[in-house]
């Protein structure tokens, strides 16, 4: 009777594991014919030089890499990543943030204003790209009718890349505070309820209990948007023609990879930028996991 | 708290992962049961007009076609993976920045005996443009059509100014001259508008007048640093910081946009941006073509043809290249300058083309036929061509001396072509 039992124990476990890997294995298969052998396809093109159309590789060592840290292209494009993360990720999760806790709590129209906010986050990136061009634009555009100056958003080098940013921010703000929602919904109620009878006004609350247990939310989003904010490329594609002076100051590596890759048909090269952006990125998230031992809690 | 942190780990290597993966691109399927062929253009404006040709034949011919349009900034892109993937259109549009590497990697259908069966005059063709599409003695597309460049003004602001139109005695120090005179910056009124990225209607027409040059394949040298060049790139540069409008404000309004709002007083305009003006309303009324200034007696139009190119591993060889022997041939070639398509390639059939617009009178295009250069190009036309945008940004800017730019691109171009 146990040797049965176990039997069929084994038999269902067997079966448990058959039917996990049957549902795991499309997104496997997927990541790895997508994502994992490009990647390693990438990295092994950036020590090549690519011949037309991919019939014919030479071996050419650093070479590439030699290149791109001689080309001050490729090295302000890297500055220009990071520039645009340090604006975009902050600001965007801090404010998603807020966004969060405002919508998390019982006010009228909740739900409409939580498709709202997450509304440019299903617009097509090219509809968004048009429409602020045209906010943008130094003669015509709404912003500058509005506040009465000519400012050339996104062609002074100094402010294009701030533009861009804004773009930025309002694109992903509603995918953070959907995320961040889900976070907060776990924060269970008796905690906010004590802190009312102990007289803790919204801004205490935010910090003492609601920033620290939203924290491992918090840090996922925080990593993922770095990742996305140093890979940005279609805002700066769609907004910034080739003539803009400002294109310098704002081409993100992805931009140059695009440019070099596909359009000049340097293959290796452009793997060789992207390369670099993927050290880059992955140096900055290993630093945050170590980091977040002394800021993430943990129930 | 093991498992969150798993979690934001591997979330955080797909997304990572997910920036290096290439562009997808979409395969198509293939009716097995008719001949359909797949078109491959860049230009909508030219749509409409193809249209009514190729149905014509479609129909005499019982076959099914579909053309796809993607936009010149991303057609070559495209093109690239679909090469890659051996999923090329059956005919699609060659340039003459691309056509070099096409022909090598013998992605076209190679033409020559095709070509002599259907005892197709090619004598009818201009040369330089046949040129293009040829490698190793083998024809590889036939041309398609024949752009020049012509002068656009605006009569309402010469009027304004009381200036008279330009004309045939016009050199370009007399065009510096008017640009300037043209200009009120004050009321966002430009004499000239020419971008660094604008080079086939733009300098390089001066270039040749001047009797410069950019680009030497036999030598593989770049003509960036010829004297010549430098003085005619100096017009140009000139006027960039006295007749027209800053950097910032090109990129933020382009010069269509100036032209028909009445903010821009001359441009110059390949044939091909025409159809783009037909609809407007102010550029019916005020704008004008005039042929180009001279430099000393010489004046130059730059010049180039797209071609018809089949893909050389088609499932319809014979169909793909009976279709763009049709486009090529005289009637159809009449027939895409009468519906103002564009002018064409084949001998004697681009006069309709002048009449073609109710509103302008193009003759000063056809004119330009007189002395033409073939827009320069080598195997890596797109590398250099967009080094050259970049760095002549600094000399339309005045940041740096024409000449000292022109002697970088020079430079670096040379490296480029050394490598072919």
């Amino acid at each position: 009777m146990t040797h049965a039992r176990s039997g069929l124990a084994g038999q269902q476990r067997r079966a448990q594991f058959l039917w996990g890997w049957a549902l795991v294995l499309p997104t496997v298969a997927g990541l790895i014919i997508l994502n994992i052998w490009p990647m390693i396809r990438t990295i092994f093109e950036s020590f090549y030089k690519a011949g037309d159309f991919g019939l014919s590789q030479t071996f050419v060592g650093l070479k590439n890499y030699q290149m791109a840290f001689q080309d001050p292209r490729v090295l302000k494009s890297l500055r220009n990543a990071l520039l645009y993360m340090l604006m975009e990720v902050p600001v965007s999760i801090f404010l998603a943030l807020l966004l969060a806790v405002f919508l998390n709590s019982k006010i009228r129209g909740r739900s409409f204003y939580r498709t709202l906010f997450f509304l440019p986050m299903v617009t097509a990136p090219a509809v968004v790209a048009m429409i602020w061009n045209w906010l943008y634009n130094a003669n015509y555009g709404l912003i500058n009718h509005i506040i009465g100056h000519r400012i050339y958003w996104i062609s002074d080098p100094k402010l294009a890349l701030m533009s861009i940013a804004i773009v930025g921010v309002w694109s992903i703000l509603g995918y953070n505070m959907v995320i961040l929602l889900s976070g907060l919904q776990e924060i269970p109620k008796d905690f906010y309820e004590a802190a009312d009878i102990d007289g803790a006004g919204f801004w205490r609350q935010l910090f003492q209990i609601t920033i620290p247990l939203v924290s491992p939310t918090l840090f996922f989003v925080l990593v993922t948007r770095v990742i996305g904010a140093l890979q940005v490329f279609d805002v700066i594609y769609m907004i910034m023609t080739r003539d803009n002076p400002a294109l310098e100051s704002v081409q993100s590596p992805i931009y140059l990879f695009y440019r070099f890759a596909f359009e000049e048909k340097q293959r290796g090269y452009g793997a060789t930028v992207v390369v670099m952006l993927l050290v880059i990125t992955i140096l900055i998230t290993i630093a945050q996991q170590l980091l977040q031992k002394r800021w993430v809690i943990y129930e | 708290m093991k498992k969150v942190y798993r979690r934001v780990l591997s979330m955080a290597l797909a997304v990572a992962v997910s920036g290096l993966c290439g562009l997808g691109f979409t395969g198509r399927s293939v009716q097995a049961n008719s001949v359909k062929l797949n078109i491959g253009i860049w230009d909508s404006n030219q749509e409409p007009g193809l249209r009514k040709i190729i149905d014509k034949y479609a129909s005499e011919k019982g076959i099914d076609y579909e053309i796809s349009i993607v936009d010149w900034n991303n057609y070559w892109t495209k093109m690239e993976s679909a090469a890659a993937g051996g999923q090329l259109p059956d005919v699609f549009w060659m340039h003459s920045n691309e056509s070099q590497r096409y022909m090598a990697a013998g992605l076209l259908l190679p033409m020559n005996q095709r070509i002599e069966e259907k005892g197709i005059d090619l004598s009818k063709y201009p040369g330089d443009i046949l040129k293009l599409y040829e490698y190793e003695g083998e024809q590889y597309a036939l041309p398609k059509d024949i752009d020049t460049i012509a002068l656009a003004y605006n009569k309402k602001l010469f009027d304004e100014k009381g200036i008279a139109y330009p004309d045939e005695t016009w050199d370009y120090a007399k065009f510096e001259e008017v640009a300037n005179a043209l200009t009120d910056k004050e009321k966002g009124i430009y004499g000239f508008f020419s971008a660094p990225s604008n080079n086939q209607a733009g300098y390089y027409n001066a270039i040749y007048s001047a009797g410069g040059f950019v680009c030497d394949r036999e030598t593989k040298k770049s003509g960036f640093d010829d004297p010549k060049t430098v003085e005619a790139m100096d017009v140009f540069v000139r006027l960039a910081q006295t007749a027209m409008p800053s950097l910032a404000e090109m990129a933020e309004t382009g010069d269509q946009n100036l032209m028909t709002s009445g903010h821009l007083a001359m441009c110059f305009h390949g044939s091909w941006v025409v159809p783009a003006f037909k609809d407007n309303e102010y550029a019916r009324e005020n704008l004008a073509y005039a042929v180009l200034p001279k430099w000393g007696d010489k004046r130059v139009s730059i010049f180039n043809g797209l071609g018809w190119s089949v893909f050389a591993k088609t499932e319809h060889p014979d169909e793909a290249f009976d279709l763009v022997a049709y486009l090529t041939g005289k009637e159809a070639q009449i027939e895409q300058a009468k519906l103002g398509v564009t002018m064409s390639a084949y001998e004697g059939t681009s006069d309709d083309w002048a009449s073609s617009s109710e509103y302008f009178d193009l003759t000063p295009f056809l004119k330009m036929r007189e002395d033409m250069e073939i827009r320069p190009y080598s195997k890596n036309t797109v590398r250099w061509e967009n080094r050259s945008f970049e760095l002549l940004q600094d000399a339309w800017s005045g940041e740096r001396s024409t000449e000292e730019v022109c002697k970088q691109i020079a430079e670096e171009m040379n490296s480029i072509l050394a490598e072919e």
